[in-house]
């Protein structure tokens, strides 16, 4: 069957057609999937609203763009993410919750914040009318430090868990994102204490400076991070430089300016773009990159100008109205990912199928080409609307959704194909450098770790240093540990493994010491 | 003819020619004279026997550190955890038929190893008699910093165990000196303690701490663990603990050994003559990487490692900790 006949393209509902939207054929397959919805026995209300409001919107036809830019998104080098047919709403926003808590809101009916009751109440009352998901809670010691001292500290202690309790049950969603640092405050201590004991899914992330970030407060966050993968340790100084002071992190690792947002998230596939390639290095990166960014570029364009000119969005609502999000600090997002395969690929087609990103030399140079030239042809073409980042769409390292199947998330080095922890981290960092979006590297240590949070931060200051911007790091349960003054050998190894065959014990290893997947790792691989 | 292989092993292979001979037939490089082989007495910088360098390491003192173990022992534990560091190579060629690469060559009375052919099976260890390995290399302090310098960035540290470190207490002055005219990081030795009062005071101006194995305080069970005595343990901890240079004193707990009440309170009781404030660890036994006995011995519970930190504790030191 042809692929390019939309109407059994499998990445949209069987009722969407990009050109004509909902058209009287597809009815009965409409309302068959309206209907599935509704009887669905494993949502509540609110997701069938919003799976129904989704299929609503999907049945209209989508921002026009050209034929050869139809056919990419056929062909799944572009894709759309399923945002929809029509934009409504910007996808991310980060509004300036500040201005709230010294303002009030004429739309909210709320008089400016005096105590640590009322700030906390008003920030929960701001995330339920958010104009788009809610993936973005402030940064959260900036806004509440003011008020610590309005209370007891047992009352600050028992007010901010309650606040941080219930920002997650009202969003149980890991693209929730709180944000603290880089100064130690009142508020990012306890939060942290909060937040390892609740354990909840709400992300956070520490903007750590190591010249403005106390050790201490560090220390506390590396604590943290090995028990409940989170904070996440970005690299402050090196977000500063590509946005300013005021800049935010939401969603997975998302930047943004801070009340501004994201319009729109378009993800290119480096690995289906090898596709439209004739299979050589040279035709990749100076030809079907170039081609398929212009038309990528195109296509986020359309539906920033379907957001802003058509739908009213920026003239309707009390957000902008009332100035806690401004239009002009919005920008989009061009997200990449599956790098790795591309690299792969490449790589075998001239004769080197040994060589891989992440182990080869060759591999990780072409890995920083590829990266390098996609965002140079992105600088070259002007967003729509996008002054909040210089009028550009941003480079951003999409980490995949779960729909994804043999592709690795953004530029990473496949799971499991990681080198030795130095060598990852250098590979990764030039792509770090090239990407100011967001983009994020999994780091994973064994037990001893938490016995020497210390020597965790030497890695996380060494990282940020060669250019890595956001860390997220977590803890492997090995019971197989490195005991002072025993050198592990390779041998060694070999046999913990067999004596696990033969005890057929998965405690003994646990998720291993050098077994590539540990079963922690899911977790972060779903939320970040 | 020998195949052309990468300078390393020649270099090993000089090595071999240079030094072999004086070791041969020796026990270990303990008991040998300590100038004869590895003091120098020109300006030339020492060589070193290294077996192997870590480049991360989380247990082997504060923030992540660079770990260079050294060949030879003066102690012969029942528990070591890196038996075959034990003893210098003596050459006897018993591991050559063993090796399934091909990695060792021997050859006028000497054995090479040829680390690029080397695939790490341990097969040779395994089969070496007396202790020892061939996978050791000789190299100079500067060459030594030149394998650490790529990854100085990520470190607080470098730490020299071993082995003993301080049976190459030369090559790790000159080693340290290096570190500390090339970079910020610290400087940590690991040793047994069992050390000559002049290689310590040598060692204390490029050293920022040393860390202590008291293996036992009862001297019998020290004896019994160690083939050793130690009391000259205990001087070296009183000794670096009146320099300000002791980081730590550790004790691995050993069912049966050392892992009563009255053995931590003993310990404890001890250092709490020099100094309160003395940091003391108790690491569980764990049997991977020990040989003969100690690979059926238990690794000490939960309840028992308490109990030695708390009974420490009650002796009145401030500084407990167990390992996890
Ligand atoms: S470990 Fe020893 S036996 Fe195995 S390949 Fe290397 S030299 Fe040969
Ligand atoms: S490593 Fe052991 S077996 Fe091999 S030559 Fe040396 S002493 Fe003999």
């Amino acid at each position: 069957m042809d692929k390019h006949d939309s109407t059994i393209y499998s990445k949209f509902n069987p009722y969407e057609d990009l050109q004509q939207g909902l058209t009287s054929e597809k009815l009965d397959v409409y309302r068959k999937s309206v209907l599935d919805t509704l009887k669905s026995p494993g949502m509540i209300l609110r997701q069938k609203r919003d799976t129904l409001a989704l299929g609503a919107m999907c049945a209209l036809p989508y921002p026009q763009v050209s034929d050869r830019a139809r056919r990419l998104i056929e062909d799944e080098v572009i894709c759309l993410i399923s945002e929809g047919a029509a934009p409504y709403h910007p996808r991310y926003v980060a509004p300036d919750y500040q201005k709230l808590l010294s303002l009030g809101s004429e739309f909210l009916e709320l008089a400016p914040a005096t105590d640590l009751y009322e700030a906390t109440a008003h920030l929960l009352t701001a995330y339920y009318y958010l104009p788009s998901e809610p993936v973005f809670l402030g940064r959260i010691d900036h806004l509440l430090e003011p008020f610590i001292d309005t209370v007891d500290e047992d009352t600050a202690a028992h007010v901010l868990r309650s606040f941080w309790l219930m920002a997650d049950r009202l969003n149980p969603s890991a693209f929730s994102h709180a944000n603290i640092g880089p100064q130690e405050t009142k508020v990012g201590r306890l939060l942290l204490t909060i937040d390892r004991k609740l354990k909840t899914l709400t992300n956070l992330t520490l903007r750590y400076h190591p010249d403005i970030t106390s050790d201490s407060f560090a220390l506390q966050a590396v604590a943290n991070t090995l028990e409940v993968t989170k904070p996440y340790f970005l690299n402050h100084q090196a977000m500063t430089e590509a946005w300013g002071d005021n800049y935010v992190t939401a969603s997975c690792y998302n930047t943004m300016r801070l009340g501004g947002g994201i319009y729109t998230l378009v993800r290119y596939n480096f690995k289906e773009a090898l596709a439209q390639s004739d299979g050589t290095i040279s035709d990749y990166v100076d030809r079907v990159i170039p081609e398929t960014v212009e038309r990528l570029v195109e296509v986020v364009n359309s539906r920033i100008r379907y957001l802003v000119e058509e739908t009213g969005w920026f003239e309707t609502n009390f957000w902008v109205q009332e100035g806690f999000l401004v239009r002009d600090r919005f920008t989009a997002y061009a997200g990449v990912y599956g790098l790795a395969e591309a690299v792969n690929g490449l790589m075998a087609n001239a004769g080197r199928p040994d060589a891989r990103y992440g182990s080869d030399p060759v591999a990780n140079e072409l890995a920083e080409r590829i990266v390098v030239r996609f965002g140079e042809e992105l600088a070259k073409h002007p967003g729509a609307y996008c002054e909040g980042k210089n009028g550009q769409i941003t480079y951003h390292a999409q980490v995949g959704i779960s729909s994804d199947i043999d592709v690795t998330p953004g530029t990473r080095i496949p799971t499991g194909e990681e080198p030795d922890l130095y060598a990852h981290l250098a590979t990764e960092a030039l792509l770090h450098r090239a990407i100011d979006g967001g983009i994020s590297t999994i780091l994973e240590f064994d037990q001893t770790a938490k016995e020497n949070p210390e020597a965790v931060l030497d890695i996380i200051r060494a990282a940020h240093e060669m250019g890595i911007r956001t860390l997220s790091i977590g803890s492997a349960n090995s019971e197989f540990i490195r005991v002072s003054g025993w050198l592990i050998r390779r041998s060694d190894l070999d046999r913990a493994k067999d004596e696990k065959a033969l005890r057929h014990s998965s405690s003994y290893l646990a998720a291993g010491f050098f077994d590539t997947k540990p079963i922690h790792l899911h977790r972060i691989e779903r939320k970040v | 003819m020998l195949p052309d292989w990468p300078c390393v092993f020649r270099t090993s292979l000089s090595y071999n020619g240079a030094a072999g001979s004086a070791l041969k037939g020796m026990r270990s490089v303990g008991t040998r004279s300590r100038d004869e082989a590895l003091r120098n007495e020109s300006n030339e910088p020492a060589i070193g026997f290294v077996n192997k360098v870590l480049s991360q390491s989380f247990v082997d003192g504060p923030g992540n550190r660079a770990v260079v173990f050294l060949q030879g022992c003066n102690f012969n534990c029942l528990y070591c955890h890196n038996p075959y560091m034990i003893n210098l190579c003596n050459h006897c060629s018993q591991c050559v038929s063993h090796c399934p690469e091909g990695a060792l060559i021997f050859k006028d009375g000497l054995v090479a190893w040829n680390p690029e052919a080397c695939i790490e099976c341990d097969a040779c260890i395994q089969a070496c008699p007396h202790n020892s390995s061939p996978q050791v290399r000789r190299t100079n302090p500067h060459d030594l910093w030149l394998e650490i310098e790529p990854f100085a960035p990520f470190l607080s540290g470098v730490t020299v165990s071993g082995g003993e470190a301080m049976q190459q207490a030369q090559f790790v002055r000159d080693f340290f000196t290096e570190v500390k005219a090339q970079s910020n990081l610290n400087t940590l030795i690991q040793t047994n303690g069992d050390v000559p009062r002049e290689d310590l005071e040598e060692l204390l101006p490029v050293t920022d701490w040393f860390m202590v194995d008291l293996k036992a305080f009862d001297p019998a069970a020290h004896r019994e663990l160690t083939g050793s005595e130690n009391e000259r343990v205990m001087d070296t901890i009183r000794f670096l603990a009146r320099h300000k240079k002791l980081f730590q004193v550790r004790q691995v707990v050993v069912p049966g050994f050392n892992d009563s009440e009255a053995e931590a309170k003993q310990t404890a009781g001890f250092l709490m003559t020099i100094d309160p404030a003395i940091d003391l660890l108790f690491l569980r036994f764990r049997s991977h990487g020990t040989r003969g006995i100690a690979e059926a011995w238990e690794t000490p519970g939960n309840e028992v490692m308490a109990s030695m930190v708390a009974a420490a504790e009650e002796a009145g030191l401030d500084q407990v900790h167990r390992s996890i």
